[in-house]
């Protein structure tokens, strides 16, 4: 009896350190990341979402924490995914307090990387949960699953390269949840050209479909003190 | 021949009635340039509701590109009145001036004569395509300035980069012309039955409006006859606006284009070969 209660006392105690450590991890990488207040970055943009056919966009990407962030295309049209999607990792993990629960190793393409589950505390936060494959030795998030309240699942993978430094990364791809698209044929008159090619793939329900969306930094310009005025409506 | 397609011009360029359509096409250009400049952002919002509710787009959408697909979209139906205009009149205004019967008397063989109304025809069809783009998209390109177009169907949102458009509007401006041309000769067949301008004027928009409604009603009665009607491949420039173009299918809506065109002339020609002119 004796020996099962030292047991419990070890193992919980094992627990609570790598409780602990993952919390330790989870701040740490949180503090890299907001070390960034603002970049700019040239940028290549591809966006894959089923009712859409936009050519692969070039331009300026401007962000300023916490939530600030505004494509610029020379003269062009700028999309961004609204709401709380936003294009960068600072966004997709929880603000505030925090529990973390630890995973674990886990391995991903042939790489050691620590699952964290991040939980806030505040009940009223748009994020519930965000899950995030850590890789401990370059302190960088290589892929967050964030569920949120309002705007469903957003899952970010990141791959990094010349900025693993800032925690900035070189390319990050973006899936989420897209709500159907439809305006009344009588209103857009389409031509119909019976090709399979130009038609918009039919969803099996009416319910959300997946988007993607990829981004190249090619260029980073980091904690430049980007003003407000950068992100004005235009 | 040479000399017959400048008299037949002279007469068409002659008449005031001519440049009606040309000024039908700037008011009606203006009109909605005006609607645009006033409103648009209004028609904007509401067009891309669905597109706005999940992002954000930003920047010049409302500009030349897109208001010149919106007057093009418009106008095309409207055109076709305004080419009946001339090419209804090419045959019956002469037999009802009576000056078809004089016409004929000289040494002209009549599918000639018939030739060179269609070609009057189409040339005036061209200048009228080419002053819409002149006033629907330079003037608008002045007045909007540049940017991404984009284009909404029913269950795409497509957008093409600014120095991908100008060639799309070129080969749109070209397929009107012969959607335009069409018209025209059907005009032209309808004009060698009647005695009266009136008649074939009204004759070629009477069936323009019924087949256009029977090509966009999505009811499975009509799905069978579409493809085989002309107003349904009328629009086929909008192939120019999608990603990726549907070249295929412009193709063939050309091609139908193409063959109604020469039937409707060989129609003409004989009909008006074995036509017993009194007037």
């Amino acid at each position: 009896m004796r020996k099962i209660l030292l047991l419990c006392i070890v193992l919980a105690g094992t627990l609570k350190v790598k409780a602990d450590d993952g919390t330790k991890l989870f701040y740490a990488l949180r503090t890299k990341i907001l070390t960034v207040k603002d970049y700019t970055a040239d940028v290549k943009m591809k966006i894959d979402v089923s009712f859409m056919r936009v050519p692969q966009l070039r331009g300026t990407l401007y962000f300023k924490a916490p939530d600030k962030m505004r494509l610029e295309r020379n003269g062009g049209l700028s999309m961004l995914p609204k709401k709380n999607i936003n294009l960068t990792i600072s966004n997709l993990i929880p603000s505030g307090n925090v529990t973390v629960i630890d995973m674990g190793p886990v391995t991903v393409k042939g790489k050691k990387l620590r699952l964290l589950k991040a939980i806030p505390e505040d009940d009223m936060a748009n994020i519930i949960l965000t899950k995030i494959w850590v890789d401990e030795a370059n302190l960088v998030a290589t892929r967050a699953e964030t569920t949120t309240r309002n705007d469903g699942t957003v899952i970010m993978d990141l791959d990094f390269g010349h900025y693993t430094n800032y925690g900035l990364p070189d390319k990050v791809t973006i899936y989420m949840n897209v709500k159907d698209y439809k305006l009344p044929k009588g209103v857009t008159m389409d031509y119909n050209d019976e090709t399979e090619a130009t038609k918009a793939p039919k969803s099996a329900s009416q319910g959300p479909q997946k988007g993607t969306i990829e981004i190249n930094y090619l260029k980073y310009a980091i904690n430049t003190g980007l003003s407000d005025d950068k992100f004005g409506k235009r | 021949m040479i000399q017959l397609l400048h008299i037949e011009l002279f007469k068409i360029f002659k008449r005031p009635r001519t440049y009606i359509s040309f000024g039908i096409v700037t008011a009606i250009t203006f009109v909605i340039q005006l609607a645009m400049l006033t409103d648009g952002k209004g028609f904007v919002n509401f067009a891309l509701s669905g597109v706005n509710e999940q992002f954000d787009i930003q920047g010049n959408i409302l500009n030349g590109y897109l208001i010149a697909y919106i007057i093009l979209q418009s106008l095309l139906i409207h055109i076709p009145l305004l080419v009946a205009l001339v090419a209804g009149d090419a045959l019956a205004g002469e037999a009802n001036a009576g000056t078809l019967r004089l016409l004929l008397t000289k040494p002209i063989a009549r599918y000639k004569l018939v030739l060179m109304k269609f070609t009057g025809a189409f040339i005036y069809t061209v200048l009228l395509i080419v002053w819409l783009a002149v006033v629907a998209l330079f003037l608008s390109l002045l007045l909007f300035g540049k940017g991404d177009m984009i284009n909404l169907k029913s269950e795409a949102f497509v957008m093409i980069l600014q120095d991908d458009v100008m060639w799309r509007y070129a080969l749109a401006f070209a397929f009107a012309v012969l959607a335009m041309t069409t018209i025209a000769s059907m005009s032209l067949l309808l004009s060698a039955f009647a005695d009266n301008s009136i008649g074939p004027i009204i004759a070629t928009m009477g069936i323009v409006v019924v087949l256009t409604i029977l090509s966009n009603l999505e009811l499975p009665l009509f799905t069978i006859i579409k493809p085989y009607l002309f107003t349904t491949h009328m629009i086929a420039w909008k192939g120019f606006f999608d990603a990726p173009i549907p070249y295929y299918a412009i193709g063939r809506s050309a091609l139908v284009l193409v063959i109604y065109t020469i039937g409707f002339l060989a129609a003409t020609v004989w009909y008006f070969n074995k036509k017993d002119i009194k007037s």
